[in-house]
């Protein structure tokens, strides 16, 4: 149908582009281009300061000897393994247990939902002092249980720093699944759930032949962000271990964040950078096409 | 279990066990809900006492070490590292948050630079993504579905993977250890859901007031500012949140463009105090640092909570 543009027409086209343009330009400046500008670094030989020239996929290929880099990838992937289900499951759980509009249940949610909105860096540090040997409030706690002896030093041991890591970033991030979730089956309607308890069917079995299925969009976008947010993993791990003993327990922006600011490859660590983007899409995508793609 | 028998007894006075769900439903629904409603009224009771029970003890795991934190921020620093005894509990003092707010490096500097940027950062967000929300929302223009889609694909990218272009580029702008700078950052990385909550917001404003405005001769302008800003409110309220909490919670982009101790925010600075810059490491110091950046985002949240739920929830059905 051929449309005649009307002098409405061209205004309108005018007012919307003028007053979207701000947030185009932010986003063309400071996401868009420096993505296309860390493609063209990652195959340069960039240092901090200095001149540069092009190497090809030099910077590529030495990632794949790059131990520390590989180690890096490897811990990130084992630590997102780990602490993925229990978020999810957790995270479902206090969802059941404050998606009804009962008394109590309002602030029960808000107090769940703040160690979230506090942050992981602040937590971290309060970590830090808490898992001191001889001083902090966790081995005096677990040492009085009979579970450590109360000279653990949990910081400092690849094992122990990653294990106290998960269970802090279990504790902060449930309750980002958990508000997900809650917003995802409060949207189911209830009549569902009236004629499925009319039908004799058990709560298990509600939940899993009504929730599940019609929570899939909430559950996908719940992995996503935290299966993504765990990739992206930095702050508690920079301030409890800064990454040791040695490189054990550096994750792959660490990783990018040391090559980058302390060795100063600014090329490398684009190339990194660029892996990285690789694997979160692909994490994403496959996630996405993989909970809601299929049976619909 | 309760839904069980119920069901059960249901089951029992059916006539015909065959047939469509919904018909069986409505033969036995109306009777078996008015039958038991004195006795489910006290197992209610119960219920909502056992309820209120659990709620309290999880909501202790989440909350407890919180207040625990700021509890031990308010001891000395010789008891937080010796360790734990009676005393510990007798000897309270405000000396960490003296010390802190006092030092010839104090750190009400680096709280002062943390509320610039997350102020400066909400309200870039505000603007930028209301302005953006309203383009998006009610102009239909050739490319718009391109222009939303770019914005949104920020959403896509992890800063995380552009700090070191960033870095250079900010350099070239001569906008390293600048709290400018670090906003316009902050901002750019929060417009994807900004953008995203006020187009929604705008696209449910009813079509017949954003007209009658016009009509009356209103410009494109006025008509944002005097007719349609009470109506998007909440949802300016939401972008402008989300963007505070995350610029005062933010650290691994403040650390890499900050380099001078003067510009740092509260979360680098107390990077500082871990690695003991400011003389050996002070674990009390640590504490009462941790405790002043928490704070603020406790207050805001409480208080907006319902405008943050709301993104959430837009987000998330919608997502």
């Amino acid at each position: 149908m051929p449309r005649r543009r009307s002098a409405a027409d061209r205004r309108n086209a005018r007012v919307g582009l003028a007053f979207t343009s701000p947030a185009l330009l932010l986003v063309g400046a400071f996401a868009l281009f420096p993505l296309g500008f860390g493609v063209y670094i990652s195959l340069t030989n960039w240092p901090l300061v200095g001149p540069y020239h092009f190497i090809g996929l030099s910077n590529y290929q030495s990632l794949i000897h790059d131990t520390v880099f590989v180690q890096s990838i490897l811990f990130t992937l084992k630590y997102t393994a780990i602490v993925t289900v229990p978020i999810f499951v957790v995270g479902y759980a206090l969802a059941v247990f404050v998606r009804s509009n009962r008394r109590g249940t309002t602030l029960f949610r808000t107090l769940i939902f703040l160690p979230y909105i506090v942050g992981l860096v602040a937590e971290s540090y309060m970590a830090l002092v808490e898992l001191q040997p001889g001083s902090g409030t966790v081995n005096f706690v677990l040492s009085k249980l009979g579970i450590v002896s109360d000279t653990t030093a949990w910081t400092v041991h690849t094992g122990q720093a990653t294990t106290a890591i998960c269970i802090l970033v279990i504790w902060f991030a449930s309750g980002l699944t958990m508000m997900l979730l809650m917003a995802g089956m409060q949207s189911i309607p209830t009549e569902l759930y009236e004629s499925a308890r009319v039908d004799g069917a058990s709560w298990w079995s509600a939940e899993r032949r009504i929730t599940l299925p019609l929570l899939r969009r909430s559950i996908a976008l719940s992995l996503i962000i935290s299966v993504v947010g765990s990739f992206l993993a930095f702050n508690q791990f920079f301030i409890i271990t800064d990454g040791g003993p040695g490189t054990s327990t550096e994750s792959v922006v660490m990783s990018i964040y040391q090559t980058a600011f302390a060795d100063t490859d600014v090329g490398l660590a684009s190339a990194m950078s660029v892996v990285l983007i690789i694997v979160v899409g692909l994490i994403t995508f496959i996630q996405f096409h993989y909970l809601q793609g299929d049976g619909d | 279990m309760a839904s069980v028998r119920s069901g059960q007894q249901r089951a029992g006075g059916r006539p015909a066990p065959a047939g469509d769900p919904r018909a069986r439903r409505q033969a036995t629904g109306g009777r078996a809900g008015t039958a038991g409603r004195g006795r489910s009224g006290r197992r209610e009771r119960g219920g909502l006492a056992l309820y209120i029970v659990a709620g309290v003890a999880i909501s202790a795991v989440f909350v407890l070490p919180l207040l625990w934190e700021m509890f031990r921020s308010l001891q000395p620093e010789s008891t937080v590292t010796n360790p734990p005894s009676a005393a510990s509990f007798s000897h309270l003092t405000f000396a960490n948050f003296r010390t802190l707010l006092s030092g010839q490096d104090d750190i009400i500097r680096n709280v002062t630079n943390s509320l610039i940027v997350a102020v400066l950062t909400a309200a870039l967000t505000a603007v930028v993504s209301t302005m953006a929300g309203y383009g998006f929302g009610l102009f239909r223009f050739r490319g718009s579905g391109l222009v939303f889609g770019l914005v949104l694909l920020a959403f896509m990218i992890p800063f995380q993977a552009v700090l070191t272009p960033l870095f250079l580029e900010l350099h070239y702008l001569h906008l390293l250890n600048s709290l400018i700078g670090l906003a316009l950052f902050y901002t750019t990385f929060n417009l994807p859901v900004g953008v995203y909550v006020m187009r929604n917001s705008f696209l449910q404003v009813p079509r017949e007031i954003v007209d009658a405005a016009r009509v009356d001769g209103a410009s494109v302008t006025r008509t944002l500012l005097s007719v349609l800003r009470p109506l998007v409110l909440p949802g300016i309220a939401t972008s402008a949140l989300y963007a505070f909490l995350f610029s005062w919670t933010e650290f691994l982009g403040a650390l890499s463009f900050m380099t001078n101790d003067s510009l740092f925010t509260l979360p680098v600075a107390l990077s500082n105090v871990e690695t003991g810059t400011y003389g050996a490491v002070n674990y009390g110091l640590l504490l009462a640092g941790a405790v002043i950046a928490m704070i603020p985002c406790i207050i805001v949240y409480v208080a907006l909570q319902r405008y943050y739920v709301r993104g959430l929830v837009s987000g998330a059905l919608k997502g």
